[in-house]
């Protein structure tokens, strides 16, 4: 049995509303699925979490003893203004307040711009570390002068001063006898470093 | 919801029935002449998509049992159609009935053709019917439904003769196995009602009688059960009279019994017999009638209209279904997350419970490890030139022939000195120890000139460096990453020498670097 052109017309509705329902049908498969998806990546999820809080809390006498021990260090590079923005004035100041206590001849520092160190796997999100590269270039009477500056330039605080390179060398001027001349020469880079816990209470 | 009409077909009048509320109701009576056609015609108007039952009850209607070979699909419908049209002048009101298989030396397929011996009384009709718009579900005749009503009276194998009392005659149906055999009317007007019984089983008798002789019934076999549906007031004579024996086994059932089994609602007990087969009509019309397709083509349409609605929603079910399953999953899913979660808090919840009581940190737990960790390793990858000056200040104490002109003290990696020493052109000894490629040391560069010693004597400047170099080791810490002797004495070297009068002042340079790992 073939059907007229009338008759084909008269199923179009009929197959029409099959596929809106057959589609309709699918669509409710693949929302199921789709919420399917997302409620187990949820677990996935909630059981990583809930595994990591367990295991945080089975090694909590451990993590006292850790906090114990590292809260000493803390308060003291809060102390030492180690911990918080950099203190640039402070650093110049101390600068100016060394050369005059161990009567340097010359002294000339440049500080560069602050730049972030790179992180390490795991850091919170809330520390960062800073350092900001100092260049001097200090006029010696002998390498006692270098050694004084260096000592009193990291009891002065507001950074963690971590020395990178120093190069004496002789200036090759000889002494007059009417005026001290510098007989040596130090070129040196030191990092500045500061921390900033954004979660730290003042 | 289309409406249901049967049209009983009989030879003096018509009957018009109305499917409603699960039972017939009897709409209209014609003639069977051409005022009643007119008057059917009238009658249909407005009744476009009603979906209509013709069932016949007519005394002409021919039997003929034939048999074609095995075939299937178009090759058998061809080879029906042609037996058809041998038997019947006209084909319009035909029927092939499947009475099964004959396995011989052939495998050949058995078939009861059936038809009207007088189709044109039908033919106004039915033109009438597709004219109006009606969809014709097809053209029955009462032996057609004759199988379908021993089922419902408990006869579904074997060999069984149904007896009915229709309002055109007596109905003699016999059914073998579930499937027609033959089927006679015979006229009972002139009968008297006390005389039906007798009427009853003469007439069963002469049938089997017949069908023996067509040998449609064995000779010798069991007794034919004969299923005779009595009214209610010729019930008790009819069971008088007819008396099982040997051949024929008689069965009584009142009509209004037989109108409960086959789904009748409300029934009288003066039930004419032709209600039973009406309502099967409707009810469960069997697969073979006698209409076209042509004459069915709205019928069909419609029901491949509601076959694809149903498809569709047996579709969306079963994506229902599954979806539910599905969902059903899900709430477990979610109850494991819920779980998951509640345990998570309260380990957290705990955890914070107890560091509550830890030292006043000024930050949360994790900042403080993070930051004194971090600031540990920064500090053991830091050092001070200090300790290394001093030691290098005790060693050249130690040589006072040695003027130092330069230090260069440093931290990092070996691999910066490596290349400074590969970019060196002046001559150079090999790096005694080579550092780990990834080791931060603290460096001491440090060059100077040998003095005191003439300038030619080269065994005692090379001696002096390399005492010299020998004594920055004195703490094992230190090793050489470096020594530049004033003169190359490697065989990979060039060797020169200036000897002559003119012997040169400038003291011999020499350059040694020396490392430690940082603490």
């Amino acid at each position: 049995m073939s059907f007229t052109a009338q008759e084909l017309k008269k199923l179009a509705l009929p197959l029409l509303l099959l596929v809106a329902l057959l589609g309709a049908g699918a669509g409710l498969i693949l929302w199921t699925q789709s919420e399917q998806q997302a409620t187990a990546r949820q677990l996935a999820a909630a059981r990583a979490e809930r595994s990591q809080a367990r295991e945080r809390l089975t090694r909590i006498a451990e993590e006292e003893k850790e906090v114990n021990d590292k809260v000493a260090v803390y308060r003291r590079l809060k102390s030492l203004h180690i911990l918080g923005e950099e203190q640039r004035l402070e650093w110049a100041d101390a600068m100016t307040r060394i050369r005059t206590t161990r009567e340097l001849l010359d002294l000339r520092y440049l500080v560069e711009r602050q730049r972030l160190l790179s992180t390490f796997a795991g850091k919170p999100a809330g520390v960062d570390f800073f350092a900001s590269t100092m260049k001097v270039d200090i006029a010696l009477l002998h390498e006692g002068d270098l050694l004084g500056f260096l000592r009193e330039l990291r009891e002065s605080g507001n950074a963690y001063y971590s020395i990178k390179r120093c190069a004496i060398s002789r200036t090759g001027t000889a002494p007059t006898g009417t005026s001290i001349v510098p007989r040596l020469r130090a070129e040196c880079e030191i990092d500045l470093i500061t921390i900033i816990d954004r979660a730290a209470k003042t | 919801m289309s409406a249901k009409l049967v049209l009983y077909f009989t030879a003096t009048e018509h009957a018009l029935y109305r499917w409603a509320g699960g039972a017939l109701e009897l709409e209209s009576k014609f003639g069977a002449d051409d005022e009643g056609l007119q008057a059917f015609r009238a009658h249909l108007q407005g009744r476009q998509g009603a979906l209509v039952y013709v069932l016949a009850d007519l005394a002409g209607e021919d039997f003929h049992e034939d048999q074609i070979p095995y075939l299937r699909g178009s090759d058998r419908q061809a080879v029906v159609q042609r037996r058809l049209a041998q038997r019947y002048r006209d084909t319009r009101l035909t029927a092939a009935l499947p009475l099964g298989y004959a396995t011989g030396e052939r495998r050949t397929e058995r078939l009861l053709l059936a038809s009207f011996t007088n189709t044109e009384q039908f033919t106004a009709w039915i033109d009438a019917l597709v004219a109006s718009g009606a969809r014709l579900s097809g053209v029955y005749s009462v032996p057609l439904l004759a199988p379908a009503l021993a089922a419902r009276l408990g006869a579904r194998s074997g060999r069984t003769i149904i007896v009915t009392a229709n309002s055109t005659g007596l109905r003699q149906c016999f059914v073998e196995n579930g499937r027609l055999r033959f089927a006679r009317l015979e006229r009972t007007s002139e009968v008297a009602p006390e005389a039906l019984a007798v009427f009853v089983r003469a007439e069963t008798l002469r049938l089997v009688q017949y069908l023996s002789t067509l040998r449609a019934l064995p000779r010798d076999g069991p007794p034919i059960q004969v299923l005779v549906v009595a009214p209610a007031a010729q019930r008790a004579a009819l069971e008088q009279v007819l008396v099982s024996d040997a051949r024929l086994t008689f069965r009584t059932i009142a009509v209004a019994e037989a109108a409960r089994k086959v789904g009748i609602k409300r029934p009288t007990a003066d039930l004419a017999g032709e209600q039973l087969f009406l309502h099967l009509a409707v009810k469960s019309p069997p697969k073979d009638q006698f209409a076209r397709i042509e004459d069915r083509r709205s019928f069909i349409l419609w029901k491949l209209q509601r076959a694809i609605v149903a498809t569709g929603a047996v579709g969306i079910l079963a994506c229902a279904m599954f979806a539910a399953v599905q969902w059903i999953d899900l709430f477990g899913l979610k109850d494991q997350v819920s779980v998951q979660q509640r345990e998570a808090r309260e380990a957290t919840q705990q955890y914070q419970r107890i560091t509550a009581s830890f030292p006043v940190t000024q930050t949360t737990t994790d900042n403080l490890k993070a930051t004194v960790v971090e600031f540990t390793k920064i500090a053991t990858q830091s050092a001070s030139p200090e300790p290394a000056l001093v030691y290098l200040s005790q060693v050249v104490e130690r040589f006072p022939q040695m003027d130092i002109e330069a230090v260069v003290w440093r931290v990092g990696k070996p691999g910066a000195d490596a290349a400074a020493a590969k970019a060196a052109t002046a001559p150079a000894a090999p790096a005694p120890a080579a550092a780990p490629a990834a080791e931060v040391l603290q460096v001491l560069e440090v060059s100077g000139r040998v003095n005191a010693t003439r300038r030619s004597d080269y065994r005692a400047i090379t001696g002096q460096v390399q005492r010299f170099a020998e004594a920055l080791r004195t703490d094992p810490a230190w090793r050489i990453l470096r020594t530049q002797l004033p003169f190359d004495v490697t065989s990979e070297g060039t060797l020169s020498g200036d000897i002559g009068a003119a012997e040169g002042t400038e003291a011999p340079r020499f350059s040694i670097t020396v490392g430690r790992e940082l603490k």
